[in-house]
Protein backbone atom coordinates (compact mmCIF):
# COMPACT_ATOMS: atom_id res chain seq x y z
CA UNK A 1 0.00 0.00 0.00
CA UNK A 2 1.40 3.54 -1.18
CA UNK A 3 -0.01 6.95 -0.93
CA UNK A 4 0.63 8.93 -3.82
CA UNK A 5 2.56 12.13 -3.00
CA UNK A 6 0.74 14.16 -5.21
CA UNK A 7 -2.69 13.36 -4.30
CA UNK A 8 -4.37 13.03 -0.98
CA UNK A 9 -5.68 9.80 -2.25
CA UNK A 10 -5.31 5.92 -1.65
CA UNK A 11 -3.99 3.55 -4.27
CA UNK A 12 -4.06 -0.27 -3.89
CA UNK A 13 -1.03 -1.39 -5.75
CA UNK A 14 2.25 -0.62 -7.70
CA UNK A 15 2.56 -2.35 -10.69
CA UNK A 16 5.10 -1.11 -12.90
CA UNK A 17 4.47 -3.20 -15.75
CA UNK A 18 1.12 -2.33 -15.84
CA UNK A 19 -0.40 1.27 -15.57
CA UNK A 20 -3.07 0.24 -13.05
CA UNK A 21 -2.34 2.81 -9.87
CA UNK A 22 -3.00 6.55 -9.83
CA UNK A 23 0.03 7.02 -7.73
CA UNK A 24 2.38 5.67 -10.87
CA UNK A 25 0.03 7.74 -13.33
CA UNK A 26 0.73 10.76 -10.87
CA UNK A 27 4.54 10.31 -11.26
CA UNK A 28 4.47 10.38 -15.31
CA UNK A 29 2.35 12.84 -15.32
CA UNK A 30 3.54 15.42 -12.95
CA UNK A 31 -0.18 15.78 -12.62
CA UNK A 32 -2.86 16.16 -9.60
CA UNK A 33 -4.33 12.79 -9.61
CA UNK A 34 -7.73 13.98 -8.91
CA UNK A 35 -7.78 15.81 -12.59
CA UNK A 36 -6.56 12.10 -14.21
CA UNK A 37 -9.02 9.63 -12.10
CA UNK A 38 -12.22 11.68 -13.11
CA UNK A 39 -12.62 9.88 -16.43
CA UNK A 40 -15.19 11.12 -19.47
CA UNK A 41 -16.28 8.45 -21.34
CA UNK A 42 -17.89 11.00 -23.81
CA UNK A 43 -14.78 12.55 -23.99
CA UNK A 44 -12.10 9.23 -24.42
CA UNK A 45 -14.83 8.38 -27.28
CA UNK A 46 -14.27 12.08 -28.82
CA UNK A 47 -10.82 11.85 -28.64
CA UNK A 48 -10.46 8.21 -30.65
CA UNK A 49 -12.53 9.79 -33.14
CA UNK A 50 -11.08 10.48 -36.46
CA UNK A 51 -12.41 13.58 -38.39
CA UNK A 52 -12.31 12.41 -42.40
CA UNK A 53 -10.68 15.58 -44.75
CA UNK A 54 -12.11 16.80 -47.35
CA UNK A 55 -9.91 14.90 -49.98
CA UNK A 56 -11.07 11.35 -47.82
CA UNK A 57 -14.17 12.18 -48.23
CA UNK A 58 -14.23 13.08 -52.16
CA UNK A 59 -12.41 9.86 -52.53
CA UNK A 60 -15.25 7.64 -50.71
CA UNK A 61 -17.87 9.61 -52.77
CA UNK A 62 -16.03 9.06 -55.52
CA UNK A 63 -16.39 5.29 -55.08
CA UNK A 64 -19.60 4.82 -54.20
CA UNK A 65 -20.53 6.38 -57.45
CA UNK A 66 -18.56 4.20 -59.36
CA UNK A 67 -20.29 1.20 -57.45
CA UNK A 68 -23.29 2.63 -59.17
CA UNK A 69 -21.85 1.53 -63.21
CA UNK A 70 -21.16 -2.20 -62.03
CA UNK A 71 -22.80 -4.53 -63.74
CA UNK A 72 -22.66 -6.93 -60.96
CA UNK A 73 -21.62 -7.59 -57.79
CA UNK A 74 -21.22 -11.32 -57.22
CA UNK A 75 -18.66 -13.60 -58.18
CA UNK A 76 -19.17 -15.11 -61.78
CA UNK A 77 -20.63 -18.35 -60.76
CA UNK A 78 -19.49 -20.37 -63.72
CA UNK A 79 -15.92 -19.07 -62.67
CA UNK A 80 -14.67 -22.31 -61.55
CA UNK A 81 -15.84 -24.22 -64.34
CA UNK A 82 -13.56 -23.24 -66.95
CA UNK A 83 -11.95 -27.08 -67.14
CA UNK A 84 -15.16 -28.63 -67.29
CA UNK A 85 -16.75 -26.41 -69.99
CA UNK A 86 -14.02 -27.83 -72.41
CA UNK A 87 -15.39 -31.44 -72.29
CA UNK A 88 -18.88 -30.65 -72.57
CA UNK A 89 -20.64 -30.90 -76.16
CA UNK A 90 -21.57 -27.99 -77.89
CA UNK A 91 -24.90 -27.30 -78.68
CA UNK A 92 -24.57 -27.20 -82.20
CA UNK A 93 -21.51 -28.95 -82.93
CA UNK A 94 -22.90 -31.18 -85.61
CA UNK A 95 -24.63 -28.99 -87.16
CA UNK A 96 -22.72 -26.29 -88.79
CA UNK A 97 -18.82 -26.74 -87.70
CA UNK A 98 -17.14 -24.94 -90.32
CA UNK A 99 -19.12 -22.19 -90.31
CA UNK A 100 -18.58 -21.69 -85.82
CA UNK A 101 -14.89 -22.10 -86.81
CA UNK A 102 -14.53 -19.37 -89.38
CA UNK A 103 -16.21 -17.10 -87.11
CA UNK A 104 -13.93 -17.62 -84.31
CA UNK A 105 -10.90 -16.80 -87.10
CA UNK A 106 -12.55 -13.62 -87.31
CA UNK A 107 -13.46 -12.71 -83.83
CA UNK A 108 -9.08 -13.35 -83.34
CA UNK A 109 -8.27 -10.75 -85.86
CA UNK A 110 -11.42 -8.75 -84.62
CA UNK A 111 -10.38 -8.73 -81.06
CA UNK A 112 -7.00 -7.25 -81.55
CA UNK A 113 -8.62 -4.30 -83.56
CA UNK A 114 -11.35 -3.26 -81.86
CA UNK A 115 -10.74 -4.33 -78.20
CA UNK A 116 -10.96 -1.15 -76.34
CA UNK A 117 -12.08 0.19 -72.98
CA UNK A 118 -14.49 2.83 -72.27
CA UNK A 119 -11.64 4.66 -70.51
CA UNK A 120 -9.51 4.09 -73.67
CA UNK A 121 -12.28 5.06 -76.32
CA UNK A 122 -12.70 8.20 -74.16
CA UNK A 123 -8.64 8.92 -73.68
CA UNK A 124 -8.74 8.73 -78.35
CA UNK A 125 -11.63 11.15 -78.33
CA UNK A 126 -9.12 13.48 -75.97
CA UNK A 127 -6.43 13.05 -78.26
CA UNK A 128 -8.15 13.27 -81.83
CA UNK A 129 -9.46 16.55 -81.54
CA UNK A 130 -12.56 16.03 -82.95
CA UNK A 131 -14.34 19.21 -83.38
CA UNK A 132 -16.86 19.66 -80.28
CA UNK A 133 -19.62 19.17 -79.90
CA UNK A 134 -18.21 15.41 -78.88
CA UNK A 135 -18.79 13.24 -76.41
CA UNK A 136 -16.82 15.16 -74.07
CA UNK A 137 -18.37 18.77 -74.54
CA UNK A 138 -22.21 17.31 -74.43
CA UNK A 139 -22.08 16.54 -70.45
CA UNK A 140 -24.22 19.02 -68.59
CA UNK A 141 -22.91 21.60 -66.17
CA UNK A 142 -23.64 21.96 -62.27
CA UNK A 143 -27.03 22.75 -61.29
CA UNK A 144 -26.97 26.27 -60.26
CA UNK A 145 -30.28 24.93 -56.97
CA UNK A 146 -28.48 23.99 -53.54
CA UNK A 147 -27.79 20.49 -53.76
CA UNK A 148 -30.73 18.58 -51.30
CA UNK A 149 -29.84 16.54 -48.00
CA UNK A 150 -31.35 13.58 -47.32
CA UNK A 151 -30.45 11.10 -44.22
CA UNK A 152 -27.91 8.55 -45.32
CA UNK A 153 -29.86 6.06 -43.28
CA UNK A 154 -33.76 6.19 -43.72
CA UNK A 155 -33.72 8.48 -47.36
CA UNK A 156 -35.99 11.55 -45.51
CA UNK A 157 -34.60 15.20 -45.66
CA UNK A 158 -32.18 15.82 -43.26
CA UNK A 159 -30.67 18.84 -41.48
CA UNK A 160 -27.46 16.95 -39.67
CA UNK A 161 -24.06 16.33 -41.00
CA UNK A 162 -22.05 13.92 -39.21
CA UNK A 163 -18.74 15.68 -37.93
CA UNK A 164 -16.64 12.60 -38.29
CA UNK A 165 -17.81 11.73 -42.10
CA UNK A 166 -19.78 14.25 -43.39
CA UNK A 167 -22.82 11.86 -44.09
CA UNK A 168 -25.98 13.14 -43.59
CA UNK A 169 -28.61 12.37 -40.59
CA UNK A 170 -32.34 13.25 -39.73
CA UNK A 171 -32.39 12.01 -35.93
CA UNK A 172 -30.12 11.02 -33.29
CA UNK A 173 -31.23 7.18 -34.08
CA UNK A 174 -30.41 7.59 -37.68
CA UNK A 175 -27.18 8.85 -36.24
CA UNK A 176 -26.34 5.44 -34.15
CA UNK A 177 -27.56 3.63 -36.66
CA UNK A 178 -24.81 5.51 -38.27
CA UNK A 179 -22.02 5.66 -36.26
CA UNK A 180 -22.72 1.46 -35.86
CA UNK A 181 -22.84 0.88 -39.40
CA UNK A 182 -20.94 3.35 -41.87
CA UNK A 183 -19.16 6.12 -40.60
CA UNK A 184 -15.09 5.40 -41.22
CA UNK A 185 -15.91 2.41 -42.59
CA UNK A 186 -14.41 1.42 -45.73
CA UNK A 187 -12.00 4.19 -45.41
CA UNK A 188 -8.38 2.41 -46.17
CA UNK B 1 -41.24 -9.05 -102.85
CA UNK B 2 -39.24 -6.02 -102.19
CA UNK B 3 -35.86 -6.85 -99.81
CA UNK B 4 -37.09 -7.12 -96.26
CA UNK B 5 -35.27 -4.78 -93.86
CA UNK B 6 -34.75 -5.67 -90.29
CA UNK B 7 -34.86 -2.65 -87.61
CA UNK B 8 -32.35 -3.21 -84.70
CA UNK B 9 -32.86 -0.90 -81.90
CA UNK B 10 -29.46 -1.76 -80.22
CA UNK B 11 -30.57 -0.83 -76.63
CA UNK B 12 -27.56 -1.18 -73.96
CA UNK B 13 -30.36 -3.62 -71.99
CA UNK B 14 -32.95 -4.39 -74.62
CA UNK B 15 -32.59 -4.61 -78.10
CA UNK B 16 -35.60 -3.87 -79.87
CA UNK B 17 -35.64 -6.16 -83.24
CA UNK B 18 -38.05 -6.55 -85.94
CA UNK B 19 -38.35 -6.77 -89.55
CA UNK B 20 -40.15 -3.62 -91.12
CA UNK B 21 -43.32 -5.76 -92.04
CA UNK B 22 -43.70 -6.72 -88.64
CA UNK B 23 -46.30 -4.98 -86.02
CA UNK B 24 -44.56 -4.74 -82.76
CA UNK B 25 -40.56 -5.42 -82.32
CA UNK B 26 -39.56 -8.42 -79.98
CA UNK B 27 -37.80 -7.14 -76.78
CA UNK B 28 -34.82 -8.93 -76.52
CA UNK B 29 -32.31 -8.33 -73.09
CA UNK B 30 -28.57 -7.20 -74.71
CA UNK B 31 -26.76 -9.38 -72.42
CA UNK B 32 -25.36 -12.95 -71.58
CA UNK B 33 -26.65 -14.44 -68.33
CA UNK B 34 -25.63 -16.89 -66.14
CA UNK B 35 -27.48 -18.50 -63.33
CA UNK B 36 -26.36 -20.64 -60.08
CA UNK B 37 -28.42 -23.22 -60.64
CA UNK B 38 -27.82 -24.15 -64.39
CA UNK B 39 -24.18 -24.21 -64.13
CA UNK B 40 -23.58 -25.69 -67.64
CA UNK B 41 -25.43 -22.86 -69.34
CA UNK B 42 -25.27 -19.49 -70.64
CA UNK B 43 -28.03 -17.97 -71.54
CA UNK B 44 -28.25 -15.57 -74.79
CA UNK B 45 -30.54 -12.85 -74.76
CA UNK B 46 -34.40 -13.68 -74.23
CA UNK B 47 -33.12 -17.62 -73.32
CA UNK B 48 -33.16 -16.53 -69.89
CA UNK B 49 -37.04 -16.90 -69.96
CA UNK B 50 -36.27 -20.70 -69.76
CA UNK B 51 -34.00 -20.55 -66.63
CA UNK B 52 -36.24 -21.17 -63.71
CA UNK B 53 -33.88 -19.67 -60.91
CA UNK B 54 -33.42 -15.64 -61.21
CA UNK B 55 -31.73 -15.24 -58.46
CA UNK B 56 -28.25 -13.92 -58.22
CA UNK B 57 -28.34 -13.64 -62.04
CA UNK B 58 -24.89 -12.74 -63.63
CA UNK B 59 -24.57 -10.65 -66.54
CA UNK B 60 -22.46 -10.11 -69.12
CA UNK B 61 -23.19 -6.90 -71.02
CA UNK B 62 -21.83 -5.88 -74.30
CA UNK B 63 -22.36 -1.76 -73.59
CA UNK B 64 -20.20 -0.14 -71.18
CA UNK B 65 -21.25 3.32 -70.13
CA UNK B 66 -23.68 3.37 -72.74
CA UNK B 67 -21.10 2.35 -75.69
CA UNK B 68 -20.49 -0.93 -77.60
CA UNK B 69 -16.93 -2.53 -76.08
CA UNK B 70 -17.57 -6.01 -75.78
CA UNK B 71 -18.45 -7.03 -78.97
CA UNK B 72 -17.44 -10.92 -78.12
CA UNK B 73 -21.05 -10.67 -76.05
CA UNK B 74 -22.67 -8.13 -78.55
CA UNK B 75 -21.94 -10.54 -81.30
CA UNK B 76 -23.58 -13.72 -79.27
CA UNK B 77 -26.20 -11.86 -78.97
CA UNK B 78 -26.59 -10.70 -82.49
CA UNK B 79 -25.54 -13.96 -83.81
CA UNK B 80 -28.55 -15.56 -81.76
CA UNK B 81 -30.96 -12.53 -82.87
CA UNK B 82 -30.49 -13.22 -86.82
CA UNK B 83 -30.09 -16.83 -86.94
CA UNK B 84 -32.68 -19.39 -86.97
CA UNK B 85 -33.71 -19.52 -83.85
CA UNK B 86 -35.13 -16.20 -83.43
CA UNK B 87 -35.62 -13.98 -87.12
CA UNK B 88 -33.82 -16.69 -89.47
CA UNK B 89 -32.14 -13.23 -91.32
CA UNK B 90 -31.00 -14.06 -95.41
CA UNK B 91 -28.50 -11.25 -94.30
CA UNK B 92 -27.42 -10.61 -97.81
CA UNK B 93 -30.89 -10.13 -98.90
CA UNK B 94 -31.72 -7.92 -96.24
CA UNK B 95 -31.34 -4.46 -95.65
CA UNK B 96 -30.35 -3.45 -91.93
CA UNK B 97 -31.58 -0.24 -90.01
CA UNK B 98 -29.34 -0.37 -86.71
CA UNK B 99 -29.18 2.69 -83.85
CA UNK B 100 -26.26 3.94 -82.16
CA UNK B 101 -25.68 6.30 -79.16
CA UNK B 102 -25.17 10.16 -80.07
CA UNK B 103 -21.80 11.27 -80.70
CA UNK B 104 -20.56 7.33 -81.02
CA UNK B 105 -16.75 7.27 -80.91
CA UNK B 106 -15.16 6.08 -84.53
CA UNK B 107 -13.31 3.38 -83.89
CA UNK B 108 -16.95 1.85 -83.00
CA UNK B 109 -18.52 2.68 -85.34
CA UNK B 110 -15.55 1.72 -88.19
CA UNK B 111 -16.32 -1.88 -86.04
CA UNK B 112 -20.07 -1.63 -87.19
CA UNK B 113 -19.64 -0.82 -90.75
CA UNK B 114 -17.40 -3.66 -90.99
CA UNK B 115 -19.73 -6.28 -89.01
CA UNK B 116 -22.66 -5.71 -90.63
CA UNK B 117 -20.72 -5.14 -94.82
CA UNK B 118 -17.91 -7.84 -93.72
CA UNK B 119 -19.04 -10.17 -91.33
CA UNK B 120 -23.33 -10.37 -91.80
CA UNK B 121 -23.11 -9.44 -95.20
CA UNK B 122 -25.85 -7.20 -95.11
CA UNK B 123 -27.37 -5.87 -98.21
CA UNK B 124 -27.52 -2.27 -97.53
CA UNK B 125 -26.87 -0.60 -94.07
CA UNK B 126 -28.40 2.74 -92.17
CA UNK B 127 -26.86 3.62 -89.00
CA UNK B 128 -28.44 5.82 -87.02
CA UNK B 129 -29.35 7.59 -83.50
CA UNK B 130 -32.33 6.28 -82.01
CA UNK B 131 -33.47 9.63 -80.99
CA UNK B 132 -33.31 10.55 -85.37
CA UNK B 133 -35.63 7.99 -85.68
CA UNK B 134 -38.14 8.75 -82.51
CA UNK B 135 -37.57 12.65 -83.88
CA UNK B 136 -38.83 11.08 -87.83
CA UNK B 137 -41.98 9.05 -86.16
CA UNK B 138 -42.93 12.70 -84.02
CA UNK B 139 -43.18 14.51 -87.65
CA UNK B 140 -44.86 11.63 -89.66
CA UNK B 141 -47.67 11.95 -86.47
CA UNK B 142 -47.60 15.81 -86.54
CA UNK B 143 -46.27 17.31 -89.94
CA UNK B 144 -47.09 20.64 -88.84
CA UNK B 145 -44.77 20.76 -86.02
CA UNK B 146 -41.14 22.10 -87.53
CA UNK B 147 -38.85 21.46 -84.48
CA UNK B 148 -39.29 18.33 -81.86
CA UNK B 149 -37.19 17.90 -78.65
CA UNK B 150 -36.38 14.25 -77.93
CA UNK B 151 -35.68 13.09 -74.29
CA UNK B 152 -34.18 9.56 -74.47
CA UNK B 153 -33.88 8.36 -71.20
CA UNK B 154 -32.28 4.81 -70.88
CA UNK B 155 -30.41 2.12 -69.61
CA UNK B 156 -26.81 4.53 -68.87
CA UNK B 157 -27.84 8.46 -69.86
CA UNK B 158 -30.27 10.40 -70.55
CA UNK B 159 -29.72 12.53 -73.64
CA UNK B 160 -31.70 15.53 -74.81
CA UNK B 161 -31.62 16.32 -78.60
CA UNK B 162 -33.44 18.81 -80.49
CA UNK B 163 -34.42 18.31 -84.26
CA UNK B 164 -35.23 20.99 -86.66
CA UNK B 165 -36.85 19.14 -90.00
CA UNK B 166 -35.85 15.52 -88.53
CA UNK B 167 -32.03 16.92 -88.40
CA UNK B 168 -30.22 17.23 -85.05
CA UNK B 169 -29.03 20.21 -83.70
CA UNK B 170 -26.02 18.69 -82.57
CA UNK B 171 -24.31 22.14 -80.25
CA UNK B 172 -27.79 21.38 -78.71
CA UNK B 173 -27.11 18.12 -77.39
CA UNK B 174 -26.25 16.98 -74.02
CA UNK B 175 -26.28 14.17 -71.96
CA UNK B 176 -27.49 13.36 -68.38
CA UNK B 177 -25.22 10.62 -66.76
CA UNK B 178 -28.08 8.91 -65.58
CA UNK B 179 -29.88 5.94 -66.68
CA UNK B 180 -31.59 3.03 -65.57
CA UNK B 181 -28.57 1.18 -64.70
CA UNK B 182 -27.71 3.59 -61.83
CA UNK B 183 -31.09 3.89 -60.26
CA UNK B 184 -31.59 -0.03 -59.88
CA UNK B 185 -27.99 -0.19 -58.77
CA UNK B 186 -28.76 2.47 -55.98
CA UNK B 187 -32.03 0.87 -55.10
CA UNK B 188 -29.68 -2.12 -54.67
CA UNK B 189 -27.61 -0.38 -52.55
CA UNK B 190 -30.16 1.54 -50.26
CA UNK B 191 -32.17 -1.44 -49.55
CA UNK B 192 -29.10 -3.35 -48.88
CA UNK B 193 -28.32 -1.23 -46.30
CA UNK B 194 -31.79 -0.83 -44.87
CA UNK B 195 -34.00 -3.96 -44.83
CA UNK B 196 -32.03 -6.76 -46.72
CA UNK B 197 -28.83 -7.77 -48.46
CA UNK B 198 -30.12 -7.78 -52.73
CA UNK B 199 -26.88 -6.32 -54.00
CA UNK B 200 -26.85 -9.59 -55.99
CA UNK B 201 -30.18 -9.86 -57.09
CA UNK B 202 -30.14 -7.08 -60.28
CA UNK B 203 -32.60 -8.75 -61.96
CA UNK B 204 -35.48 -9.23 -59.35
CA UNK B 205 -34.61 -5.26 -58.11
CA UNK B 206 -35.07 -4.23 -61.58
CA UNK B 207 -38.44 -5.76 -61.80
CA UNK B 208 -39.31 -4.24 -58.04
CA UNK B 209 -38.23 -0.73 -59.58
CA UNK B 210 -41.11 -1.34 -62.29
CA UNK B 211 -43.05 -2.72 -60.66
CA UNK B 212 -43.65 0.33 -57.75
CA UNK B 213 -41.28 3.31 -58.54
CA UNK B 214 -42.96 6.53 -59.41
CA UNK B 215 -42.10 9.91 -60.15
CA UNK B 216 -43.52 12.63 -57.63
CA UNK B 217 -44.92 15.81 -58.64
CA UNK B 218 -44.80 17.06 -55.03
CA UNK B 219 -41.54 15.57 -53.73
CA UNK B 220 -41.53 17.08 -49.82
CA UNK B 221 -44.93 16.60 -49.64
CA UNK B 222 -44.43 12.72 -50.46
CA UNK B 223 -42.08 13.06 -48.14
CA UNK B 224 -44.16 14.49 -45.48
CA UNK B 225 -46.92 11.35 -46.30
CA UNK B 226 -43.96 8.79 -46.09
CA UNK B 227 -43.49 9.74 -42.67
CA UNK B 228 -47.06 8.71 -41.21
CA UNK B 229 -47.71 5.61 -39.78
CA UNK B 230 -50.39 2.97 -40.63
CA UNK B 231 -52.78 3.68 -42.72
CA UNK B 232 -52.23 7.27 -43.48
CA UNK B 233 -49.59 6.61 -45.40
CA UNK B 234 -50.66 6.13 -48.65
CA UNK B 235 -47.12 5.58 -50.29
CA UNK B 236 -45.60 2.48 -48.76
CA UNK B 237 -46.11 -0.77 -50.80
CA UNK B 238 -45.23 -3.97 -49.34
CA UNK B 239 -43.40 -6.24 -52.10
CA UNK B 240 -43.26 -9.74 -52.17
CA UNK B 241 -40.12 -10.95 -53.44
CA UNK B 242 -39.93 -13.97 -55.58
CA UNK B 243 -38.65 -17.46 -54.49
CA UNK B 244 -38.89 -18.72 -57.62
CA UNK B 245 -40.64 -21.94 -55.96
CA UNK B 246 -43.84 -21.11 -55.13
CA UNK B 247 -43.52 -17.21 -56.51
CA UNK B 248 -42.14 -17.22 -59.67
CA UNK B 249 -42.30 -13.03 -59.85
CA UNK B 250 -42.72 -10.80 -57.57
CA UNK B 251 -45.41 -8.53 -56.72
CA UNK B 252 -46.97 -6.07 -54.43
CA UNK B 253 -48.90 -7.33 -51.44
CA UNK B 254 -52.48 -6.08 -50.86
CA UNK B 255 -53.40 -3.84 -48.29
CA UNK B 256 -54.49 -5.87 -44.78
CA UNK B 257 -53.55 -9.43 -46.16
CA UNK B 258 -51.18 -11.53 -43.64
CA UNK B 259 -48.17 -12.27 -43.99
CA UNK B 260 -47.17 -16.02 -45.26
CA UNK B 261 -44.76 -17.80 -43.88
CA UNK B 262 -41.36 -17.93 -45.87
CA UNK B 263 -42.50 -15.27 -47.51
CA UNK B 264 -39.52 -12.34 -47.63
CA UNK B 265 -40.97 -8.90 -48.41
CA UNK B 266 -39.04 -5.43 -48.87
CA UNK B 267 -40.99 -2.08 -47.56
CA UNK B 268 -40.90 0.57 -50.55
CA UNK B 269 -41.71 3.31 -48.89
CA UNK B 270 -39.58 6.65 -49.65
CA UNK B 271 -37.44 4.82 -52.08
CA UNK B 272 -40.43 4.59 -54.36
CA UNK B 273 -40.01 8.43 -55.32
CA UNK B 274 -36.58 8.86 -53.88
CA UNK B 275 -35.22 6.73 -56.73
CA UNK B 276 -36.48 7.74 -60.15
CA UNK B 277 -36.04 11.73 -58.43
CA UNK B 278 -32.27 11.11 -59.43
CA UNK B 279 -33.32 11.70 -62.80
CA UNK B 280 -34.35 14.76 -62.02
CA UNK B 281 -32.27 16.03 -59.38
CA UNK B 282 -28.48 14.20 -60.03
CA UNK B 283 -27.15 15.95 -57.42
CA UNK B 284 -29.27 14.14 -54.57
CA UNK B 285 -26.74 11.66 -54.50
CA UNK B 286 -24.11 13.96 -55.33
CA UNK B 287 -23.37 13.82 -58.99
CA UNK B 288 -23.42 17.31 -60.02
CA UNK B 289 -25.29 18.05 -62.79
CA UNK B 290 -28.02 19.52 -64.05
CA UNK B 291 -31.62 16.86 -64.01
CA UNK B 292 -33.53 16.48 -67.20
CA UNK B 293 -36.33 19.47 -66.78
CA UNK B 294 -33.02 21.96 -66.40
CA UNK B 295 -31.08 19.89 -69.12
CA UNK B 296 -34.12 20.66 -71.07
CA UNK B 297 -34.00 24.45 -70.69
CA UNK B 298 -30.40 24.31 -70.77
CA UNK B 299 -30.35 22.37 -74.35
CA UNK B 300 -33.04 24.79 -75.97
CA UNK B 301 -31.56 27.45 -74.50
CA UNK B 302 -28.37 26.74 -77.13
CA UNK B 303 -30.68 26.37 -80.16
CA UNK B 304 -30.86 29.32 -82.24
CA UNK B 305 -33.93 32.07 -80.14
CA UNK B 306 -36.20 31.36 -83.46
CA UNK B 307 -36.80 27.83 -82.83
CA UNK B 308 -37.18 27.87 -78.73
CA UNK B 309 -40.98 28.55 -78.74
CA UNK B 310 -41.55 25.48 -81.09
CA UNK B 311 -39.54 23.17 -79.22
CA UNK B 312 -41.17 24.31 -76.11
CA UNK B 313 -44.02 22.76 -77.50
CA UNK B 314 -42.96 20.18 -78.82
CA UNK B 315 -41.27 18.12 -76.30
CA UNK B 316 -41.26 13.93 -76.75
CA UNK B 317 -40.36 11.66 -73.93
CA UNK B 318 -38.94 8.47 -75.43
CA UNK B 319 -36.92 5.44 -73.54
CA UNK B 320 -37.36 2.94 -70.36
CA UNK B 321 -36.90 5.29 -67.64
CA UNK B 322 -40.19 7.61 -69.82
CA UNK B 323 -42.42 4.49 -68.58
CA UNK B 324 -42.32 5.50 -64.85
CA UNK B 325 -45.60 6.85 -64.03
CA UNK B 326 -45.98 10.42 -63.61
CA UNK B 327 -43.05 11.41 -65.30
CA UNK B 328 -44.84 13.29 -68.24
CA UNK B 329 -46.58 15.73 -65.15
CA UNK B 330 -43.01 15.96 -63.59
CA UNK B 331 -41.28 17.31 -66.70
CA UNK B 332 -44.53 19.31 -67.37
CA UNK B 333 -44.52 21.22 -64.28
CA UNK B 334 -40.96 21.68 -63.91
CA UNK B 335 -39.93 23.21 -67.25
CA UNK B 336 -43.14 25.50 -67.03
CA UNK B 337 -41.53 26.74 -64.00
CA UNK B 338 -38.11 27.03 -65.63
CA UNK B 339 -39.40 27.96 -69.62
CA UNK B 340 -40.18 31.80 -70.32
CA UNK B 341 -44.16 32.68 -69.67
CA UNK B 342 -44.61 33.43 -73.05
CA UNK B 343 -43.45 30.31 -74.55
CA UNK B 344 -46.56 27.48 -74.55
CA UNK B 345 -44.63 24.09 -72.47
CA UNK B 346 -46.06 20.78 -74.22
CA UNK B 347 -44.92 17.31 -73.22
CA UNK B 348 -45.84 14.32 -75.22
CA UNK B 349 -45.12 10.82 -73.90
CA UNK B 350 -46.25 8.25 -76.09
CA UNK B 351 -47.98 4.85 -75.51
CA UNK B 352 -44.83 2.95 -75.66
CA UNK B 353 -41.66 5.22 -74.60
CA UNK B 354 -39.58 2.34 -75.09
CA UNK B 355 -40.57 1.06 -78.59
CA UNK B 356 -41.08 4.69 -79.87
CA UNK B 357 -37.74 4.97 -81.74
CA UNK B 358 -38.16 1.28 -83.69
CA UNK B 359 -41.41 2.44 -84.77
CA UNK B 360 -39.84 5.58 -86.31
CA UNK B 361 -37.52 3.28 -87.88
CA UNK B 362 -40.41 1.49 -89.31
CA UNK B 363 -41.95 4.67 -90.90
CA UNK B 364 -38.38 5.62 -92.04
CA UNK B 365 -38.52 2.64 -93.63
CA UNK B 366 -41.11 3.09 -95.63
CA UNK B 367 -40.59 6.75 -96.83
CA UNK B 368 -39.13 7.69 -100.17
CA UNK B 369 -36.15 8.88 -99.25
CA UNK B 370 -35.00 5.85 -97.40
CA UNK B 371 -32.89 4.03 -100.06
CA UNK B 372 -30.93 7.11 -100.62
CA UNK B 373 -30.10 7.18 -96.73
CA UNK B 374 -28.62 3.82 -96.71
CA UNK B 375 -25.08 2.70 -97.90
CA UNK B 376 -25.17 -0.32 -100.02
CA UNK B 377 -22.52 -3.56 -99.43
CA UNK B 378 -21.44 -2.38 -102.99
CA UNK B 379 -20.87 1.18 -102.26
CA UNK B 380 -19.01 0.07 -99.11
CA UNK B 381 -16.56 -2.38 -101.55
CA UNK B 382 -15.46 0.61 -103.39
CA UNK B 383 -15.60 3.38 -101.13
CA UNK B 384 -14.45 1.57 -97.72
CA UNK B 385 -15.63 3.00 -94.55
CA UNK B 386 -15.37 6.87 -95.47
CA UNK B 387 -18.65 6.67 -97.31
CA UNK B 388 -20.27 5.47 -93.97
CA UNK B 389 -18.48 8.58 -92.49
CA UNK B 390 -20.02 10.83 -94.69
CA UNK B 391 -23.46 9.51 -95.18
CA UNK B 392 -24.36 8.26 -91.90
CA UNK B 393 -24.63 11.64 -89.35
CA UNK B 394 -24.24 9.96 -86.18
Amino acid sequence: MVTCPLSTSYTHCVDLDRVVCGWYWCEIMKMPAKEQTRESGRQKELAQRRVLDSFTRAKRLRRQLEALEQDNFQEDPHANLVLLKKKLPQFDSNEDTPTTKKRKKRGDHFKQRFRKTFHMLVEEEQLSMNEPPNYLTCCMPHSPAPQRKFCAVCGFPSNYTCVACGARYCCTKCLGTHLDTRCLKWTA
Amino acid sequence: MAAPTVILDNGAYHVKIGLASDKDPRHIPNCISKSKSERRKQFIGNQIEDCRDLSALYYMLPFQKGYLVNWDVQRQVWDYMFGKELLGLECPDTTAVVTEPYFNFSSIQEAMNEIFFEEYQFKALLRINAGTLSAHKRKSENPEHRCCLIVDSGYSFTHIAPYYNSQKVAEAIFRVNVGGKLLTNHLKEIISYRQLHVMDETYVMNQVKEDVCYVSSQFYKDMEIAKLKGKENTVCREYVLPDFHTVKRGFVKEDGSKQKPNEQIVRMNNERFAVPEILFHPSDISIQEKGISEAIVHSISATPKEMHPHLYRNIVLTGGNCAFPGVKERVEKDVRSLAPVEYDVQVTLPPNPVTYAWEGGKTMTESKEFSKLTVSKKQYEEEGQNICFDKFDV
